[in-house]
């Protein structure tokens, strides 16, 4: 039993599946008692995923600044999404760039974006909250200024908007709910991605290493300036990825589209957060962010459907912050009880 | 010994009263206005330098508190939802109880301080890193504020707080009372950090927390405080905003507040690795910003140009800070 509970405290992966066993079961009962406005069954759990695709990748975006260490974070996640929807919006939406073309230059522009964090931080010396709080502050400028303000949403962007339905699982699909299509073009090929570059290559193993102890990896002859340069590249890639996604999800690039309200910055570093990355470094894992965007985003479906009008979304708020603070006293409490590391 | 020996030890202890940051941003302001004077004669008119006055005071003020706290070693980030919750409070109490100015500004410094309390619980008792506690309350504190407010706006809100407005009632002498506040409370929270036991800890906290403990300082405490502190000056803060806004408050305040204040303590040339920094130039930081905003504006610009110079100033101040290091150490 006490193994139990210390597996559950300790492996932060354990204790995310069950609480999103414990959030399904949880709407399940509650939409069979007939307290829910509309059924909270797989359908709408499955069409929920499309709000999960930009939410998982910018995690995984904050999850590679953040393991590099050193205070590694990126605010700026936002913001990039903002400037380089408007480049997209402008490549496809205005200068009729085929879409392979608009998508890859959108995320080499991304990469760019991320690649002035990663210069002012790793070469400079820059503090990262620091950096990024600067470059959030000019992207977020320059993407409004640029097109004076105004989306773009042109005839092919607004064609665009399929990319965010639904569709039919082959062979299986019937017997399975509809899958959001975003699930399968983004957010999948960036999991694998991000996966195989921290687990099977050995740039994974670096970026654990310099954000571990960037000393001693400097000392054992790490490019410890270079690894953490191109975590912030990848970081701008994946926005720039998310760009894509976003324009497609609002049919039109707008100028405000990663920063309006509360941002994208916020949300996506909670769930890296939660997902058991330390903000120290070194530790964290892909699961984890997946498993962390699957309990928020079917969390906020289930809430959206248990209150009436805007209370919902005003619950969600509450959820996430208390989601948050709860995981992070737990890693203070688990590190203190089990020492070590809980990732 | 020599009273020129007894000089030299004191100015060791204590670093110069004005940093070079400081003297620096003075010029720089001191550059922006005389330029903005040259290209529009109206800049330099009351009737346009004491609104930009009365604008830099919520920033200049909460900043005070988030230099304390980052001082420390920590960060706030939790200051935009920590104002929705006082400015929609106090906004209720005025239209719906109808209460007066010293009341008013009770209810909102007690709102922030209690605010503030939460964040310094978990934060110096919880042993977490600031950012993701702030992280948390910060959404915490907008659905607590979004359920103040209901379903709209808070409409109707009479003059009360019109001492600190941009109108006549909120000047003396032509000196808005809003800044002349701010100005007293960053005086004094100068003297306090710089002339005091209790000031100096802050930093010992921030140069090195378990160095400061094994000397005396009660950490868990001081950190305690200096959130409390950012809340209470959250709670003045939001009176101002109020008074500087229409009859109506909507959900949008205070978003975004957060980023605005800490850009506006790092141009002032405090660390955010905790252990140096100034109040005197977080005043001077929010002056700028608010005098490029201003600028702009009065220029026919687009008024988000100005965030891009917002985020220039950031990386030259810092810049600047860290060739200085830099220098320092190989020296």
């Amino acid at each position: 039993m006490s193994r139990a509970v210390r597996i559950l405290l300790t492996q932060r992966i354990a204790l995310l599946a069950v609480l999103i066993v414990a959030v399904v079961v949880t709407f399940f009962v509650n939409d069979a008692g007939g307290y829910l406005t509309a059924p909270y069954d797989f359908d709408y759990m499955s069409a929920a995923l499309i709000t999960a695709v930009p939410l998982a990748m910018l995690g995984l975006a904050e999850m590679l600044v953040i393991l590099s260490g050193r205070g590694g974070i990126d605010l700026s996640v936002g913001a990039i999404v903002s400037l380089a929807g408007m480049v997209f919006g402008f490549a496809y939406g205005e200068w009729g760039w085929p879409l392979w073309l608009a998508i890859l230059a959108t995320a080499g522009f991304g990469a760019l974006l991320g690649a002035v964090n990663g210069f002012l931080v790793s070469y400079i010396g820059f503090p990262a909250l620091i950096a990024t709080l600067a470059t959030f502050y000019a992207y977020k400028s320059v993407a409004i200024v640029i097109n004076d303000q105004q989306p773009i949403s042109t005839e092919p962007i607004q064609k665009l908007f399929s990319i965010s339905r639904s569709v039919e699982l082959p062979l299986f699909g019937q017997y399975v709910p509809d899958v959001p299509l975003g699930i399968f073009t983004f957010l999948l090929p960036t999991v694998v991605a991000v996966w195989v570059l921290l687990a099977r290559t050995a740039y994974g193993r670096r970026l654990y290493a310099i954000g571990t102890n960037d000393v001693a990896a400097r000392w054992a002859g790490l490019p410890v300036k270079d690894t953490r340069f191109k975590a912030y590249v990848y970081a701008g890639l994946i926005s720039g990825l998310v760009a894509v996604v976003t324009v497609g999800q609002f049919a039109s690039a707008r100028p405000d589209a990663g920063v309006s309200g509360n941002g994208m910055a916020l949300p996506a570093i909670t769930i890296a957060v939660l997902g058991g990355v330390a903000i120290t470094g070194g530790i964290g894992r892909v699961a984890g962010v997946v498993l962390a965007t699957l309990l928020i985003v079917w969390l906020n479906a289930g809430i959206l459907l248990a209150f009436v009008g805007n209370e919902g979304s005003q619950y969600q708020l509450l959820a996430l912050g208390a989601v948050l603070v709860f995981a992070a006293l737990l890693n203070g409490l688990t590190n203190r009880k089990y020492g070590g590391s809980a990732s | 010994m020599t009273a020129v020996a007894e000089a030299k030890i004191k100015k060791r202890v204590l670093p110069s009263p004005v940093t070079g940051q400081e003297m620096v941003l003075v010029g720089v302001i001191a550059v922006l206005w005389a330029a903005l004077a040259v290209s529009t004669p109206a800049f330099l008119t009351a009737g346009s330098i004491q609104p930009l006055l009365v604008a830099t005071a919520p920033v200049a003020l909460i900043g005070v508190g988030m230099t304390i706290v980052i001082i420390t070693g920590g960060i706030d980030v939790s200051v935009g939802g920590a104002i929705m919750v006082c400015s929609v409070l106090t906004a209720k109490a005025l239209v719906e109880a109808e209460v007066g100015l010293a009341v008013a500004v009770l209810l909102s410094v007690a709102a922030g301080a209690l605010l503030g309390l939460v964040n310094g619980v978990l934060i110096a008792y919880g042993r977490v890193h600031a950012i993701i506690i702030t992280f948390g309350t910060a959404n915490l504190f907008m659905f607590l504020g979004l359920r103040i407010f209901g379903s709209g706006t808070v409409n109707g809100i009479p003059g009360t707080l019109a001492f600190f407005g941009r109108g006549p009632d909120g000047r003396t002498l032509g000196v808005p009372h809003a800044f002349l506040i701010t100005v007293l409370i960053t005086a004094a929270a100068w003297w306090w950090l710089r002339h005091t036991a209790g000031g100096r800890h802050f930093f010992a906290i921030g140069g090195d927390a378990q160095a400061a403990r094994l000397a005396g300082v009660r950490v868990q405490r001081r950190v305690l405080l200096a959130y409390v502190l950012t809340g209470l000056l959250v709670g003045l803060a939001s009176c101002f905003v109020i008074a500087q806004g229409t009859s109506t408050l909507d959900q949008s305040v205070g978003a975004g507040k957060e980023l605005a204040v800490i850009a506006a303590v790092v141009i002032g040339g405090t660390s955010i690795m905790g252990g140096r920094g100034s109040v005197l130039g977080t005043l001077l930081g929010a002056l700028l910003v608010q005098s490029v905003a201003s600028g702009v504006t009065q220029l026919g610009w687009r008024s988000q140009l100005s965030d891009l110079f917002v985020g220039i100033f950031i990386i030259v101040a810092v810049g600047a800070d860290l060739l200085r290091a830099r220098a320092r150490r190989n020296r």
